[in-house]
């Protein structure tokens, strides 16, 4: 068995008297593919936050590749790339320069060139980032987490802006990204996505691990939840998902009628 | 080292893409200078004296040009990087939040040091000003009032919770000192009560400082401007570094 490139113990954070994620623990190996479902709120970003060291945990701990990626940042994103879920860029730097920017930071940078053309952005390479669709943003925000060459990537919500095809086509790409060895985390809302590309599910409801494993495990788990005449066999990841997602009340006319 | 310029080389481009930064920094002193320079002329500052306005104006005129980049467009950069969250971005690099920073406040030194020169080459130029000052003494004030300046600005970027207050701490000083320090117009023609409020003023003492070296008297004569604009600069850095290690960056 070889080391974990992520290993989560026990994570906990705390926001005042919120407790966004309690006692949160998974691990990811090479080559695996982790998708972290939950609702709004459920504490899916603050997980990942702790795992990029962007957030410093108040209970438990998180290794990456061996490290604190808390107090060793700069080592860690050697080897790691990642996607926030909201990212600004400063307000009158081009594409071009954003890349070559980030480019800089790594002693040795994928061909951003190449990237920028594989992404559809080819065309985009003197446009201020503040002029780019949301789609195109999304893209770039892509390649900027694939610079370093990664061994871990960690996208928060990958695809959101993307149309169909382009998502279809992102998804083959991180499927090719995962064949050469790099781990992935992925935060996402399409669950589609992550029954197409995930290894391995970590279930979050209200800060609290609920499940982590395997798609068939999941299964399984879901099927333990619920009663015999709600459960469907072969059902997708989604429908899945709904039979066991807490229930919010939909937009009634009472309101505004 | 490959790194930082690269980063520095993106910040210069930034600083001229901003309008604000780079007309206030490079072009409105010399529009100054041409202005007030065209109404008062460059008579000597009272009858027979071997000091001409110009000879005062130049060194107000460069705290003001230190006055645009450390109180207004360096924290407003750094303000709005903060609140976009752009730092939080950069951190999750190799390279981190403190390199862009870093390459921020060079970057507007620089420019306060290009503004100066400029200022410098068309004072020579139009009006054929004598600096008298030695060059360690001018660099001395220079670095002195570039610091205490730079650090307020920083310390508004740590107080200030977003854009908007960061806006209003850096609109309230810089004017307030733009029009009472004696960086625009000479404190001489103040009365006596805002000339006693223009006593508080950092930028009064820079002014003051500037305008010293720059006639040629020793740094000894300024020991008391030195040592408040050398205070200022190191308390208004370490309240900085205090709040800004106790934020929350994302």
């Amino acid at each position: 068995m070889s080391q974990a490139i992520v290993q989560a113990e026990n994570l906990s954070l705390s926001y005042k008297s919120i407790r966004a994620v309690q006692n949160v623990s998974f691990t990811v190996n090479p080559g695996e593919i982790l998708a972290i479902i939950g609702q709004n709120g459920s504490g899916k970003t603050t997980t990942v936050e702790c795992t990029e060291g962007l957030r410093k945990p108040d209970g438990g701990s998180v290794l990456v590749f061996g490290k604190d990626p808390w107090l060793h940042r700069s080592q860690v994103y050697k080897q790691m790339g990642v996607q926030l879920q909201e990212t600004e860029y400063p307000m009158r730097i081009k594409v071009a320069e954003l890349c070559r920017l980030f480019a800089s930071f790594y002693e040795r940078p994928a061909d951003w060139n190449l990237l920028l053309a594989q992404l559809g952005l080819d065309h985009k390479r003197k446009c201020p980032v503040r002029k780019l669709s949301g789609g195109e943003r999304q893209r770039l925000s892509v390649l900027l987490s694939l610079m370093g060459r990664p061994k871990l990537l960690i996208l928060d919500e990958l695809t959101t802006g993307l149309d169909p095809e382009v998502r279809q086509n992102m998804w083959s790409s991180f499927e090719n990204i995962r064949k050469n060895g790099v781990s992935i985390i992925m935060v996402s809302h399409y669950l589609d996505e992550a029954e197409a590309l995930a290894d391995k599910i970590l279930y979050l409801e209200k800060g609290k691990q609920q499940f982590f494993g395997t798609q068939q495990k999941f299964r399984e788990y879901v099927k333990s939840r619920v009663s015999p005449s709600e459960w469907k066999e072969n059902c997708s990841l989604e429908k899945l998902y709904l039979m066991i997602a807490p229930k919010t009340t939909g937009l009634t006319m009472e309101g505004i009628g | 080292m490959k790194r930082f310029g690269v980063i520095c080389k993106t910040e210069f481009c930034l600083f001229t893409r901003d309008f604000f930064s780079f007309f206030f920094t490079l072009v409105f002193p010399v529009l100054m200078l041409l202005l007030f320079g065209g109404i008062y002329g460059n008579m000597p500052v009272y009858e027979g004296a071997d000091i001409r306005m110009m000879d005062l104006t130049i060194p107000a005129y460069a705290v003001m040009v230190m006055g645009v980049t450390g109180l207004m467009s360096l924290p407003l950069t750094i303000a709005g990087y903060k609140e976009k969250k752009i730092y939080k971005r950069f951190d999750a690099t190799p390279a981190g939040k403190k390199s862009i920073m870093s390459a921020q406040v060079c970057i507007h030194f620089v420019m306060t040091l290009i503004g100066i020169i400029i200022l410098l080459a068309a004072g020579k130029l139009l009006y054929q000003i004598r600096i008298r000052g030695t060059f360690p003494a001018i660099c001395m004030g220079f670095l002195l009032s570039t610091a205490s300046l730079f650090s307020m600005g920083f310390l508004f970027t740590a107080v200030g919770r977003d854009l908007k207050s960061t806006s209003l701490l850096c609109y309230l000083f810089y004017f307030v000192m733009l029009f009472l320090s004696g960086a625009t117009m000479p404190d001489m023609l103040f009365p006596d009560s805002i000339k006693k409020f223009s006593g508080f003023l950092p930028m009064t003492h820079a002014v003051d400082l500037m305008q010293g070296v720059f006639a040629g008297d020793s740094l000894t004569r300024h020991l008391n401007e030195m040592l408040i604009l050398g205070a200022l600069s190191a308390v208004c850095t370490a309240i900085g570094v205090f709040l800004y290690k106790r934020q929350d960056w994302t």
